[in-house]
């Protein structure tokens, strides 16, 4: 086991916000479960009741976090194997990921399922400075038509194969 | 008898290819760095969708020991162990294989494993119908105080901070109640959104948790360059010596018999039971043996190693037998099982005997597939290790679509597991357990239902829900629990800063 790094305090902003966001989410469940039907026939305690204490749970264990981090107790970010704990956050990376995913959503229908994940193979490749690109973007076509031959043709998953692989019987089940 | 039965199924050639094929891949996943049990069945999960139900279980079977052992491989071989559950592996392994004795190492895991498994997969055996038996005159009261005692222990006890776990706990019972509720068929916070109203899928959810936010928040951090494995050294050294076996066998059956029980209480999970048996095993040892921990000493590995694979047999037995998953990789199990539309419980070795006994038949089999894999392929587990980390994220990701998209071929469903991929991202960055989210999202309807079961059949008396016996004992041994839970914190803390200073002074 490695030697503790102690993370440096500087992000407290971030993790008030984020704490808040549980506040929040209680707060409008707390809101919104005051317009849950409840049927004429029911005898217990309803269907209000659980949602109103999981709510209150949340504003009241969002609210302690808040206190806890503005007394100086910040969470331990967790470890990985692969996680620099010394370096900063890559937020254009994070960037980059995501908007590959959103690109993958988009790509899925239209597309095909197989052209849908090649992008976003050797996009997030890319983006975690893979190199040369040439070899993840051949990576990334190949283990796309694997994964549709495996699933779609073998397995029976049915992925869209898309316009460009229709004709191909093997690749559907 | 019914075991009989259940082997006669598993055996067949179809079956155990299967199993094989199970164990392998799981194994396979359960290698890569960051990728912990839970994630490995999540990932997993779209590759059974085609199966008959009998067959699924086999390769789920599988994919759970599989996933369990391979983690124990990263954290012996690669430079920086992360995984919790073989995080106490980790402390002696790695030091052993960079001594040069890696292959001993990996040995006396895989062994004792092998050893703890089956014995608590016969444990389980006989243990389980047992239960099932009582479980049937178990009442809602009785329900709701295991699942208050699997919540507190999952979400106040497990992590580094009781307010972040229950912080997770809390958002899990909120994602689970979106829907429809179970009992009066009202819709609750779906906005009226068609997409809600069936409630967000567990699948989307783990895997959002798992491998979305896990990929995104090694990402955001990677470290660059090459991956440092440690070699493993071949030759006659390299094997388990007969001194070996003699420091490992006794640790082997201890950590079965520790790990076992903590696995069936729903208060553990595999965490908790390695950190023991290591402790355990570091009281016990004498004389240059004891000496050796913090250095590589083998009985730190073969302890934790069995202590882990019999808590992971021993958590299937309130998931059989009660419909109650206690680790969040329990939780990935029971959703894979509802697929099926196999619903654990009290009831399930009397309405599906074949197919549970098959299962635990391919447990059986799926441990003895696990030795005999992954002493060979320790070569290949190494080259897998070695993956460059841009690929590896990248296909992590290309999985974790693929795992949404399949639920109900809806790109849509993507977009939810994004959206819980970059929650939990901030969940990892500000210290919040992902675990405690995931067991009360599939926890949380059944604890509701039981709850309010529970409530109208006394007239909305509350105390109530303490008029059972069962229920006060597991109340009182809750509250023992946390008073012992505390005494061994400190204990974990004091031992973790033990290997630390050994590094620091070297």
């Amino acid at each position: 086991m490695s030697v503790q790094v102690s993370t440096p305090a500087k992000r407290p902003t971030g993790e008030i916000l984020f704490a808040l966001v549980f506040v929040s989410v209680g707060a409008a469940g707390l809101l919104a479960a005051g317009s849950i039907p409840i049927p004429p026939s029911e005898t217990g305690i309803g269907p209000r009741a659980f949602p109103y204490i999981v709510c209150a749970m949340l504003v009241l264990v969002g609210t302690g976090i808040v206190a806890q981090v503005f007394r100086g107790k910040v969470g331990e970010a967790e470890e990985s194997e692969d996680l620099d704990v010394t370096a900063k956050t890559d937020w254009l990376a994070l960037a980059k990921l995501v908007g590959f995913v959103v690109l993958h959503i988009f790509l899925i229908e239209p597309a095909g399922w197989p052209v849908a994940a090649a992008v976003l193979f050797s996009g997030a490749a890319w983006s975690l400075e893979a190199k040369p690109l040439w070899k993840a973007v051949i990576i990334s076509v190949v283990l796309a038509l694997v994964l549709q031959y495996v699933f779609g043709g073998l397995l029976g998953v049915s992925l869209p194969p898309g316009p460009l692989l229709e004709g191909v019987p093997f690749f559907h089940g | 008898m019914m075991l009989l039965e259940g082997f006669s199924t598993a055996l067949q050639p179809v079956y155990l290819l299967y199993a094989l094929g199970g164990v392998f891949v799981g194994t396979a996943v359960g290698v890569l760095p960051g990728i912990g049990p839970a994630m490995t069945v999540a990932l997993l999960m779209p590759i059974t969708y085609a199966l008959d139900p009998a067959a699924a279980l086999i390769v789920f079977a599988g994919i759970y020991y599989g996933g369990m052992y391979g983690g124990s491989t990263t954290s012996i071989l690669l430079n920086t162990p992360g995984e919790s559950s073989s995080i106490v592996t980790a402390l002696e392994g790695n030091k052993m294989a960079k001594a040069g004795r890696g292959a001993a190492a990996l040995a006396t895991a895989a062994i004792g494993s092998f050893v703890a498994g089956t014995i608590a997969t016969v444990l389980l055996s006989f243990l389980a119908p047992v239960v099932a038996e009582l479980a049937v005159g178990l009442g809602p009261v009785d329900y709701v105080a295991l699942m208050v005692v699997a919540f507190l222990t999952v979400g106040a006890l497990l992590g580094a901070s009781v307010l972040r776990g229950l912080a997770s706990l809390a958002l899990g019972l909120f994602i689970g109640m979106i829907g429809i509720d179970d009992s009066t068929a009202q819709q609750r916070f779906t906005f009226d959104n068609p997409t809600l109203v069936d409630g967000i899928d567990m699948v989307l959810v783990a895997v959002g948790l798992f491998a979305l936010g896990e990929a995104l928040y090694v990402a955001s951090k990677l470290r660059h360059g090459p991956v440092e494995v440690i070699p493993v050294s071949k030759g006659k050294n390299a094997w388990l010596s007969k001194e070996d076996w003699k420091r490992s066998w006794k640790p082997w059956l201890r950590g079965t018999f520790i790990g076992f029980p903590i696995g069936t209480v729903p208060a553990g999970g595999a965490d908790v039971s390695t950190f023991l048996s290591y402790a355990a095993e570091r009281k016990l040892a004498k004389g240059a043996n004891k000496a050796q921990f913090g250095k590589g000493a083998i009985e730190g590995v073969a302890g934790p190693e069995a202590a882990n694979n019999a808590a992971a047999a021993g958590v299937l037995v309130p998931l059989l037998t009660l419909g109650i998953p206690t680790t969040a990789t329990a939780a990935m199990m029971l959703t894979a099982f509802q697929r099926y539309q196999i619903q654990p419980g009290p009831l399930l070795f009397e309405n599906q005997g074949a197919l549970v006994w098959t299962l635990i038949a391919s447990l059986y089999v799926g441990n003895l597939m696990l030795l005999v894999l992954n002493l060979p392929l320790v070569g290949l587990w190494v080259k897998i290790l070695q993956i460059p980390r841009p690929y590896l994220y990248a296909g992590i990701l290309v999985f974790a679509a693929l795992g949404a998209f399949s639920v109900n071929f809806a790109a849509a469903d993507v977009g939810i597991l994004l959206v819980v991929g970059i929650l939990g991202y901030f969940m990892r960055r500000y210290g919040y357990p992902v675990a405690p989210m995931v067991v009360a999202m599939i926890l949380g309807p059944m604890f509701e239902v039981q709850l309010r079961r529970s409530l109208q059949l006394s007239q909305n008396d509350p105390t109530a829900l303490f008029s059972s016996p069962f229920a006060v004992v597991v109340y009182v041994s809750m509250a023992l629990i946390f008073v012992g839970s505390w005494w061994l914190r400190r204990r974990q803390a004091s031992l973790e800063a033990l290997p630390v200073k050994d590094e620091v002074s070297v």
